[in-house]
């Protein structure tokens, strides 16, 4: 490969001497290579594990989408789930049977076939090594059960009524065994080998991957599923820059030394929203923000102070801390999620029902302190925990604003006598199943880190154990329903917001397509194009 | 009854040593840098002691909020703008003083009190006792301190105490190589051997003769160490393990700052022109202390 | 006299695996105090305790203390630190890709403090006590004390992002491809390979951290120069050579620079570990994805071993600079040698 030149302010400007005609704003801000163009995204999360049955998160997925392709995928909004590596699909009658049939022409990136063993090989892979996307199908799904029936049919047979199982085949990238089979080191799937390379047949290809800083994919031109641009329009790649900081992706894109941005702080985005030559992307976003309480130990083992502290909180602030880019929850769970009803009564900032609840606690008049911890090094939830601070001064309710490493937090909060009081907590729902949120309230959540608020209730379970196998629709939404209500009422957490997902690209960028099922910042590549001279 | 003696006046009692310290105070006094020092370390000290009465927003410096005031350029009401919740950045730095104050007097104090004992020991002794220390000292040398300080309190989790701790464990090796060195030359000074001819025991003499010999270096390089001490501790503030909201801490307030530059950039500004004046402020007032007290050592 | 020379070293070499040893024991512990899963980490936010315990096995973490100790010193005294639990990669393959990043920083940054240090020291002590004395004496002080990371912020906002004439972080553009590695230094890598524009690109982006890691560094050596100085102006070779009438300039450079050689070499010695060291914050502010950095992110993820392996490698150049600048002190000045 040849190194491709640029067309806009020069990298050479950057010689000391030059260095004063390095200009923003230029109308050709992006990169080229040869007459097409190669698309720049900044972000601020690293890549360090490109596996894609071992890790995801943002900047990860979005790199796994490009370069692997799953049997269906995610598009648009409302989410809905399209056919990919595979044509089409059918289940049995209590959906504990899933058969998928393969396209015919897909190809991995060294021309090897995508066949039903690929696919066979790949989801056996991904429960064996039991990391990342396992906790999905491993309580249902032994990994003998998978079977290539022929070379282009797969068919699963799980070991209760599944009807969420469609829900996350987009999730489970597609290896190439032939390429991951050579390079095993003991026992281990490849997964050392595929933590920096890619064995996938997605329209990208891995062409510079530096896990910290900078990845460079290529467009693959003949990919199997063809393109949704002209030919002309298409990129000729993409890159994926790791900026760390906020103020210096802000500076990279008013300069056009990149295409778009994401995890904006909210006074930028308002900055920017308006500037020439940009334009924001701001949508309704799926990432629950609560605050949990143990509910088994400290003062918020009380039912009555909890909601006391649920009614004293000030929402508003929650909004206003983030521009109003923020929905206000009503419901445990976020609305894209099916299932959803808004439960009358959840709680808002009343500080006389607060008082009165208060009042019937064994601790009538406040008097105590809180612990509220988050993870280290995240704005928001900091900010938060000064509104928090603030809410709960009336209520003469001390707050003790604690931030600690994630592993540390999840540590602290896997246990009941060890969990903090309060604990910030993001779930980000990567696929569109209600279980997955329901499951945050069951026993079993237990250990999980959203699990932190350690309820037990009978109830509950029953009912998230009789949903995730109902195969009807609508008793299915009947339990959901009950669930999100009884869940208000126990009050194991304060239900915060959804924030808005929200990007900045430079007005010539084209094909843009929101799907809240991706994660945070992460943006489909395979439509985007650059559209100037 | 005999006539009582008239005792000799204070002044006349002590006649050597003010003579001596008004020595060092006009000497002091020639020199304007060191006169700026001590005038910056007095205004510090002075704004930590009385900080809570002079601000005009006290409230601001323990978490209140006022989302709709927030980030305003600098102007009569805000000398220093507002910053992100709304609180008034003036208030804010001029609180912060006493956090600074503290870290700083806690750390050397700590740092002295562990270091001191066991320089005096280790140079008084010789020997395996020196051995044992110098060798530990050493691997603590070893070591930038912010890097091991950045451990240990990633490890305890954020927070002014956590990351005092954590800087007072490595800042002591830096007096015992100090006094190590001054001590063991004192061990054969003509004095020290005449005490322990006439059998004074090791703590009299350590107390009486090797002591007070070592505080002119000590004072110098603590007053040094001020100032360093209120920058580590606000470098920690800035990778994120520092004061824990809402107390103010100038580290910690750049820290979140940074992501406001640059059109929001007074909330940055003033807090690290604080670190820097106060962290100057020590270092010009520890060099005319040095200049005065310790002028063999004056370089490097 | 080369038994000599060889005793001191064979014994300063035991004692810094000594010292080195020590360092685990310290960071191990450290790693150690507060309680953390940082199998947690690895395993994602959805995974569940099985699969936590999955990774909590592969990296030998449900073992108990004393033999994650033993396996870590043993391992250790193999070249293996461990792994890092967040980027899956042994920390000693990963401290190989990110310490050249540093060495550039720290190395450009020392050649800045001698290059402006030595000379305004100088400069300083022949003008003894006059204004540009003053000016330098007051200028080293305040570098001393400017904060490191809030100066690099500043310097960063007025040359990258309001007059645009440097980039704004990282090592190189996106659209520069990187030289031919051979030191894993890019400046070093691209001058080998006579690849002007990429050297640019390179020193721009280098340009401004080494500029803020340079500025104590700087004002030790000026303080030093200037001290050596003002004893060497006043000695007595330099009037019989004034006498002799040998210019003032000449003296100066001549006899004077030698004699700063020494004391400036200790301050590069005793500043190598520190300054590596103390790229943590100027590699956060710019980006620059150097071990400090790599401290940084681990230390705030929870994910000890990188922090661990860090902290010793920085000890282990600490003690090598030291031993190198005892011994150079042997070979460069001759009063020493015969006094040991």
């Amino acid at each position: 490969m040849t190194s491709f030149t640029i067309g806009r302010r020069g990298a050479l400007a950057a010689g000391l001497g030059a260095a004063g005609l390095v200009r923003a704003g230029g109308a050709h801000a992006f990169e080229r290579d040869g007459s097409r163009k190669i698309f720049v995204f900044a972000g601020g999360q690293p890549v360090p594990v490109l596996d894609p049955h071992v890790r995801y998160d943002w900047s990860t997925r979005m790199i796994q989408q490009s370069v692997y392709d799953a049997l269906a995928k995610y598009v648009n909004d409302p989410p809905q789930i399209v056919p990919w590596l595979a044509e089409r699909w059918e289940t049995n009658a209590d959906q504990s049977v899933w058969t998928f049939h393969l396209v015919g022409n897909a190809k991995f990136h060294n021309g090897d076939p995508v066949d039903a063993e690929a696919v066979r090989y790949s989801f056996e892979r991904g429960l064996r090594l039991n990391k990342g996307v396992a906790w999905m199908l491993k309580d249902a799904l032994p990994p003998e059960n998978i079977a290539a029936v022929d070379a282009r049919t797969v068919r699963f047979t799980l070991t209760r009524p599944m009807p969420s199982f469609l829900t996350f085949m987009p999730l489970w990238f597609i290896v190439n065994p032939k390429q991951v089979q050579p390079n095993v080191q003991n026992n281990d799937y490849g997964e050392a080998w595929l933590t920096t390379n890619a064995a996938g047949s997605g329209p990208f290809r891995l062409r510079r991957f530096e896990p910290q800083s900078i990845i460079h994919m290529d467009a693959v031109p003949d990919y199997w599923k063809g393109w949704p641009m002209n030919d002309q329009q298409r990129l000729s790649g993409a890159i994926l820059r790791i900026v760390r900081e906020p103020a210096a992706r802000r500076a990279m894109i008013q300069r056009g030394e990149v295409d778009m941005i994401t995890e904006i702080p909210a006074d930028d985005f308002e900055l920017m929203r308006g500037m020439r030559g940009m334009r924001p992307a701001d949508n309704k976003g799926m990432t629950t923000f609560a605050i949990t309480m143990n509910t088994t130990k400290g003062p918020t083992a009380d039912i009555n102070v909890r909601k006391a502290i649920a009614h004293a909180f000030d929402y508003e602030a929650l909004v206003q801390i983030h521009n109003g880019a923020a929905t206000l929850m009503d419901s445990p769970f976020p609305d894209a999620i099916p299932g959803h009803v808004a439960v009358e009564g959840i709680p808002r900032r009343n500080l006389d029902r607060a008082r009165q609840y208060l009042a019937q606690s064994r601790y009538p008049n406040g008097g105590f302190e809180i612990e509220y911890v988050h993870v280290q090094g995240l704005e928001d939830p900091r900010r938060i925990g000064l509104a928090l601070l603030n809410s709960l001064q009336p209520l003469n309710i001390k707050v003790n604003i604690v931030a600690q490493p994630w592993p540390t937090m999840v540590a602290r909060g896997a246990k009941a006598e060890t969990a903090p009081d309060m604990v910030s907590v993001y779930v980000t729902p990567v696929s569109a199943d209600p279980d997955v949120i329901a499951s945050k309230y069951h026993s079993r959540a237990e250990g999980q880190y959203w699990g932190m608020h350690h309820l037990r209730d009978a109830q509950i379970d029953q009912w998230v154990d009789a949903a995730r196998v109902e195969v009807d629709a609508g008793k299915r939404n009947a339990l959901y329903a009950n669930i999100q209500k009884r869940v208000v009422e126990l009050q194991p957490e304060i239900f915060g917001m959804l924030a808005n997902r929200r990007w900045i690209m430079r007005d010539y960028v084209r094909g843009f397509a929101y799907c809240p099922l991706r994660l945070t910042g992460e943006v489909d590549l395979y439509p985007v194009w650059v559209d100037a001279g | 009854m005999s006539l009582a003696l008239q005792r000799p006046g204070f002044a006349a009692r002590h006649a050597a040593t003010l003579r001596q310290l008004r020595f060092y105070a006009w000497s002091f006094g020639r020199s304007p840098s060191s006169m700026l020092g001590l005038a910056i370390v007095l205004l510090f000290l002075a704004l930590a002691a009385f900080g809570p009465w002079i601000v005009p927003y006290p409230g601001d410096g323990s978490g209140a909020m006022n989302l709709s005031n927030r980030l305003k350029a600098p102007s009569a009401a805000h000398w220093f703008g507002t910053d992100e919740m709304g609180n008034d950045l003036f208030s804010r730095v001029v609180l912060a003083t006493r956090t600074s104050l503290w870290v700083g007097l806690t750390i050397v104090g700590v740092a002295t009190l562990i270091g001191v004992p066991l320089g005096i020991a280790a140079g008084y002794f010789g020997g395996w006792v020196r051995m044992v220390i110098m060798r530990v000292t050493d691997i603590f040398l070893s070591v930038p301190g912010l890097v091991l300080a950045l451990a240990i309190v990633a490890a305890l989790g954020p927070g002014i105490l956590n990351g005092v701790i954590a800087l007072s464990l490595v800042w002591w090796p830096g007096y015992v190589r100090l006094v190590e060195a001054k001590a063991l030359a004192l061990r054969s000074e003509p004095f020290v051997e005449a005490a322990r001819a006439v059998g004074a025991g090791h703590g009299r003499i350590l107390a009486l003769h090797i002591l007070p010999n070592c505080t002119s270096p000590i004072i110098v390089k603590a007053s040094m160490d001020m100032g360093l001490a209120i920058l580590s501790a606000a470098s920690l503030g800035f990778v994120g393990l520092g004061a824990k909201p809402p107390a103010p801490e100038w580290g910690a307030m750049i820290s979140v700052a940074r992501t406001y530059m640059p059109n929001w950039w007074w909330y940055a500004v003033f807090p690290g022109f604080a670190i820097y004046l106060t962290v100057l402020g020590f270092n010009l007032f520890g060099d005319g202390l040095r200049d005065i007290l310790d002028p063999r050592s004056s370089r490097g | 006299m080369r038994a000599e020379v060889l005793r001191f070293v064979l014994k300063r070499v035991a004692l810094t695996g000594l010292m080195l040893f020590g360092l685990v024991c310290i960071t191990f512990t450290v790693s150690n105090v507060a309680p953390s899963d940082p199998a947690a980490l690895a395993a994602g936010p959805d995974a569940t305790r099985d699969m936590i315990e999955t990774i909590r096995r592969e990296y030998g973490l449900d073992r108990p203390l004393a033999e994650q100790f033993w396996r870590y010193v043993t391992g250790v005294l193999q070249g293996d630190l461990g792994r890092s639990i967040v980027t899956t990669r042994p920390v000693a393959e990963d401290l190989g890709r990110f310490f050249p990043a540093t060495l550039e920083l720290v190395l450009l940054s020392m050649t800045l403090g001698i290059l402006v240090g030595v000379p305004a020291g100088m400069l300083s002590a022949m003008l003894k006590n006059r204004a540009p004395d003053h000016a330098t004496r007051f200028l080293a002080v305040s570098l001393v004390a400017l904060p490191a990371f809030w100066f690099g912020i500043l310097l960063q906002l007025l040359f990258s992002v309001q007059l645009e004439w440097l980039p704004t972080s990282g090592r190189l553009e996106v659209s520069t491809a990187p030289p031919p590695t051979f030191t894993g230094m890019l400046l070093l890598d691209s001058l080998l390979a006579g690849q002007w524009a990429t050297f640019g690109d390179a020193l721009a982006h280098a340009v401004l951290p080494a500029l803020v890691l340079s500025f104590p560094c700087l004002a030790s050596i000026l303080r030093v120069n200037r001290a050596e100085m003002i004893e060497v102006l006043a000695s007595d070779y330099v009037t019989a050579a004034r006498a002799h009438g040998v210019s003032p300039f000449r003296v100066v450079c001549v006899h004077a620079l030698r004699n700063a050689m020494l004391p400036t070499l200790a301050i590069i010695g005793l500043r190598w570990g520190w300054m590596l060291g103390s790229t943590v914050l100027v590699e956060t502010v710019f980006d620059w994805p150097g071990i400090g950095l790599y401290a940084v992110s681990s230390a705030i993820a929870g994910d000890f071993k990188p922090v661990m392996g860090v902290t010793l490698l920085i000890g282990l150049n600490f003690m090598i600079a030291s031993l190198v600048v005892d011994l150079l002190y042997g070979v460069l000045d001759p009063r020493l040698r015969t006094a040991s």
